[in-house]
């Protein structure tokens, strides 16, 4: 470390507020996850375009914490519940670091990456930590992690927009909405109508799906038990890409078809229950609020007796009706499913995620390919890995599209007290499998374990 | 088409391109050379569109049917209007 810096702030407003819906669903999981809960840190890196100097990045700096009261917010349990505190003041503290021999911004990723293992004391700390990376005494890039109680990746998008902006000195209007907004509108009767139609929907899924994601019985997990395995796949972008455009369906879509296919298999069943990541920014209020407004929708998929075609069709009409249930209030969500849990003995287990990252829906730097053949043949050319380990994440199954840019990310976590590695491993090529062969042929469902080369784990039914 | 059609037709492309964030006009909406999902209609836009049109025309949309699944304005006005129907009657 080379020093460090102090960013006073002063926003225009403190206050204290109830938890919006969407603050209340991640107070619930940072909770639920304990020392695990650093998984839901959020790494993000701002880059220093031009020669700006220390004061200019502070400046900036400065701005962005006195605009979004997010950022200035800590959060409390009192005995009225847990609740949003706004300071109007303050001060941020930051570490200047030299990039040495690194490149500054795989410095800055790298750091914000460690950073991002510390948890965060949600009662006393800023919900932010930073560190800009220097090269030469010159500031190039802010390694930051954001607590998801404060940000989401829109949120996160959102500051890199501005973010630049300021640095070239422009002004910037003021923010229209906060999450303390947010959370008086969501009191409101629409909302309230909208939570209840919402909980509705999953009422009626809980008390049909299966108690487990899966049959079979635990074995002995692995150490650390939560293992992500990612995949990088050229030939996964530019399959789904192709499909999208063929059967006019988003390429989110056929992602979350193909995922599901090979959990249903996996699971020995020919319905797919998932929980789905959702930006929920379909209100225009929400859509320029530095907050955290995700929430999960309840996506059913009953695997279809004809072709994978038929899969995505459906899989985007489920998600659909998924999404416009992904808006509610979390407490009302959890007195119904507790409800559910008492009727059916306990509560069922929905612990398989689908999140696709990505904001546009697309790869814009793929490159250029030619026929559908060639398309397969990049096959050869994917990487799959072990990406990271985990405690108690508390996740059976989470399968994530990453934001790269160039090729196809998938990863998925698993239980490995419910799968082993070598299935994550083959679930993720299973996806790429058969998104390709669907290119040239018409892939029918019943032939889809022996093509992707999966199979009923432990046996299902 | 009816003049009320046409007017449905336009109200709803406005609202299309009023969802989409200005990435669709109105009069790409009503040219119909393309499936909306094609000019960048989104999941996310479609269901802020379904939460726009019940709230102006009071009607209840089911997400199961096949409204929701259109990608031209004129199968959007049609389904409206047969719903609109089906509530007067």
């Amino acid at each position: 470390m080379t020093g460090s810096a102090t960013v006073p702030f002063s926003g225009p407003r403190d206050g204290e507020a109830t938890l919006t819906w969407g603050q209340r669903l991640m107070w619930r999981a940072v909770h639920l996850m304990g020392d695990s809960q650093s998984f839901l840190n959020c790494p993000w890196v701002l880059p220093v375009h031009g020669r700006r100097d220390l004061a200019a990045v502070l400046r900036a700096l400065r701005a962005l914490l006195e605009r979004h009261e997010s950022l200035r917010t800590t959060f409390a349990a009192t005995p009225g519940g847990p609740v949003q505190r706004v300071a109007r003041g303050g001060e941020l503290a930051v570490d200047l670091v030299e990039s040495g021999r690194e490149r500054p911004l795989q410095a800055a990723e790298r750091i914000a990456g460690e950073l991002g293992r510390t948890v965060f004391a949600h009662g006393e700390d800023l919900p932010l930590r930073c560190v800009v990376v220097m090269d030469g005494g010159r500031p190039k890039a802010l390694a930051f992690v954001f607590s998801h109680l404060a940000v989401d990746f829109q949120a996160l998008s959102l500051l890199s927009a501005e973010w630049r902006a300021l640095l070239r000195g422009e002004e910037l209007p003021p923010p229209a909405w906060q999450p303390m907004d947010q959370a008086a509108l969501e009191r409101e009767e629409v909302f309230q109508a909208r939570s209840a139609r919402s909980i509705r929907h999953w009422r009626s899924v809980l008390d049909e799906v299966p108690l487990d994601v899966f049959d079979h019985p635990p074995r002995e997990p692995e150490e650390p038990r939560f293992l992500e395995v990612g995949m990088e796949s050229v030939a996964l972008a530019a399959a789904a890409g192709r499909l999208s455009a063929r059967w006019t369906v988003g390429t989110t879509s056929v992602l979350l078809a193909a995922c599901a296919t090979v959990l249903a298999e996996v699971s020995g069943r020919r319905r797919a229950v998932m929980q789905l990541v959702h930006s929920n920014r379909r209100d225009a209020r929400t859509r320029s609020m530095v907050g955290t407004v995700g929430q999960d929708g309840l996506f059913v998929l009953d695997l279809p007796a004809t072709d994978f075609a038929a899969t995505c069709r459906a899989a985007q009409r489920n998600a659909l009706v998924a999404y416009r249930n992904a808006h509610y209030d979390p407490y009302a969500m959890q007195a119904m499913r507790e409800e559910v849990g008492r009727r059916r003995g306990r509560e069922p287990d929905l612990d398989a995620f689908f999140n696709d990252r990505r904001g546009a829906g697309s790869w814009p730097n793929l490159p250029r390919l030619g026929s559908d053949e060639d398309v397969a043949g990049l096959t050869g050319e994917t990487r799959v890995h072990v990406a990271d380990a985990w405690p108690g994440v508390r996740f059976k199954v989470f399968f994530t599209v990453g934001t790269a840019a160039e090729t196809g990310q998938l990863s998925l976590i698993v239980d490995t007290a419910c799968l082993r590695r070598d299935t994550a491993r083959a679930m993720l090529l299973g996806v790429e499998t058969l998104l390709v062969r669907s290119l040239t042929e018409d892939v029918p469902m019943a032939g889809v374990c022996r093509l992707c080369g999966i199979s009923a784990y432990g046996g299902g039914r | 088409m009816t003049a009320d059609a046409g007017r449905l037709e336009r109200e709803l492309a406005d609202m299309i391109a009023g969802v989409s964030g200005g990435g669709i006009s109105a009069e790409e909406v009503l040219a119909g050379e393309h499936p909306l999902s094609a000019l960048g209609l989104t999941s996310l836009a479609r269901i802020h569109l379904i939460d726009e049109i019940e709230d102006a025309y009071g009607v209840d949309i089911d997400l199961r049917g096949e409204l929701p699944t259109f990608e031209h304005v004129g199968t959007l006005a049609t389904a409206l209007a047969s719903l609109l129907e089906g509530d007067a009657a």
